[in-house]
């Protein structure tokens, strides 16, 4: 196992997971980088990013759809599909 | 048909499929515009235990346009919210339902209406009750009294939602079979006896949304029209459905989560326009779509499909037809912008140039005394194209101005050919008709006293 996979867990099928999908838990050094602020949503979220050449993220929350244009949070979504 | 499972992927989401619009001035009411959405294709009556109901993750809208513009410039929104009364039993129902607030209908459905208008939202009303499905005489004895509990007043605006009789009617059977008309099915290109029509929608029911609303409500300047010239007394009205942009299924619970905005996946204006005039790979884009930006289907209206295939499919019977070659200038009219001042004398319901496809209703024509079914065909303007009345024949209304009967209207140089006045798919409706009164369409058939039809291989 490689010194990046063995940072994270990868859980794929265990008690809890549903089939096919990957529960994938960030080393708290990295998790503690962001902050949740006083906006910050209370209810569940889905990311999408249509073109994985974009930085784009579009984010359904309620009844609204945040765009945001962010390269660094497209990669991190991207490389945790990736399982890395 | 008209907008029954009519694209691809409409017609994997029947809860949220929109059918039929009618538009008209209330006969019984004439200072009232009713204004009806219908969704949920084919219910077969008996198609129980779950029964047929409005989605709780759609939004059902219907659209007022009145600047002209092909844009919704009121919407009234219908989101429905369902109760399971008692968890622990299988059953619609455990008893004979004798009242919409009965306990022994054990899935009660509920709506609230929204007015937008100039985006701001107003909740007119909440937690209005549909009525039942009609199970049969067991479970829905006096299904008369329950639909007619569900009418609803809302400040001066009446309302009711829930199942109807399906007043579409059309052979589909017959005009998906290479567009042959069993009445003139021996004059087709493969020939067989002619026949009657035989009404595909029979027995079949559907989810309205009935909304009746003072005419003061819907124009631009807030007065019910007089003045048939007048450019304020038309209104345009087209029907949608809306859902989640995500849509996320919840193991635990057995259901989707909805995330997002609403995304419009269904709409519906003029019967039959997304059916035969789009292209089946632009359908569900179509559907997607808002009325204003119609300009890029204008190329199939000008120069539609159903024109090109007649003289094939019936050879010799429309030469005059098949030699025209220029746009449809008259289709383009009844579809895309109204009838303007000069063509139909007396009548018109332009709404400005910005193509868009909606029902467009002049206000201000009092509701025929003798309704004719042909509409303005058939010499009555009160009928669709202006609106859309429930007993509007408006498959043989758009067979026959496709064919070219209306094209002299704007190309005098043109003679229709001699079938072209005659078509019909040769149906009527047969099932619940209509009513005098509010909400016009018929009680739904009932499950139990409905008997299957018949198929056959070959």
């Amino acid at each position: 196992m490689s010194e990046t996979s063995r940072r994270k867990l990868l859980a794929a099928g265990g008690a809890g997971v549903a089939a096919g999908a990957v529960a994938l838990t960030v080393a708290p050094a990295e998790a503690s980088e962001a902050r949740r602020t006083s906006s910050s949503a209370r209810e569940s979220v889905v990311a999408y990013v249509h073109d994985h050449r974009s930085s784009e993220v579009r984010l359904m929350v309620g009844e609204r759809e945040v765009v945001v244009h962010d390269r660094e949070l497209a990669t991190r979504i991207l490389n945790a599909a990736g399982g890395n | 048909m008209s907008s029954h499972r009519e694209a691809p992927e409409m017609a994997k989401d029947p809860v949220a499929d929109s059918t039929d619009v009618y538009a008209f001035v209330s006969p019984d009411r004439p200072n009232t515009v009713t204004l009806i959405a219908n969704y949920i294709p084919f219910q077969a009556p008996d198609g129980g235990p779950n029964f047929y109901e409005f989605g709780d993750d759609v939004a059902y809208d219907i659209h007022i346009s009145n600047k002209g513009k092909g844009r919704a410039d009121i919407t009234y929104r219908f989101q429905f919210h369902t109760r399971i009364r008692d968890p622990k039993t299988f059953l619609y129902n455990t008893g004979p339902i004798s009242g919409i607030h009965d306990p022994a209908w054990n899935r009660p459905q509920y709506y609230s209406i929204t007015r937008i208008k100039d985006g701001k939202s107003k909740v007119l009303a909440q937690h209005l009750a549909c009525p039942p499905v009609n199970i049969g005489p067991r479970s829905t004895p006096d299904y008369a009294h329950l639909a007619g509990q569900a009418v609803h007043t809302v400040g001066k605006r009446k309302v009711f939602a829930g199942q109807r009789a399906d007043a579409f009617h059309v052979d589909l059977g017959s005009v998906f079979d290479l567009g042959a008309l069993r009445p003139f099915q021996h004059l087709h290109l493969i020939p067989t006896p002619d026949g009657s029509g035989v009404n595909s929608l029979q027995a079949f029911n559907v989810h309205s949304i009935v909304l009746q609303v003072p005419m003061s409500e819907v124009t631009r300047n807030g007065i019910r029209p007089t003045n048939p010239a007048k450019s304020k007394s038309v209104i345009g009205v087209w029907a949608s459905a809306s859902r989640r942009k995500s849509r996320m299924f919840d193991k635990a619970e057995g259901r989707y989560r909805g995330h997002g905005p609403w995304e419009q996946v269904s709409r519906l204006g003029n019967p039959l326009f997304n059916e035969v005039i789009t292209p089946m790979a632009h359908k569900d884009m179509w559907n997607a779509r808002a009325p204003h930006g119609d300009a890029m289907f204008a190329k199939y209206v000008n120069h539609p499909e159903l024109a090109r295939l007649l003289p094939v499919l019936y050879p010799g019977v429309f030469p005059h037809l098949a030699a025209y070659h220029k746009p449809r200038a008259d289709l383009h009219a009844v579809l895309l912008t109204g009838i303007p001042s000069g063509v139909v004398p007396g009548f018109q319901n332009f709404t400005g140039s910005v193509e868009s496809d909606m029902l467009r209703l002049n206000l201000a024509i009092p509701p025929a005394s003798s309704p004719n079914s042909l509409g303005l065909l058939g010499g009555d303007a009160a009928g669709f194209p202006n609106g859309r009345r429930i007993g509007d024949d408006v498959v043989a209304i758009e067979l026959r101005a496709v064919a070219g009967v209306t094209l002299p209207l704007v190309d005098p140089s043109f003679t229709p050919d001699g079938a072209a006045g005659v078509l019909t798919d040769g149906t009527t409706d047969t099932n619940g008709g209509t009513t005098a009164t509010f909400p016009y369409l018929g009680n739904p058939g009932g499950g139990y006293q409905t008997d299957p039809g018949t198929s056959a291989v070959s």
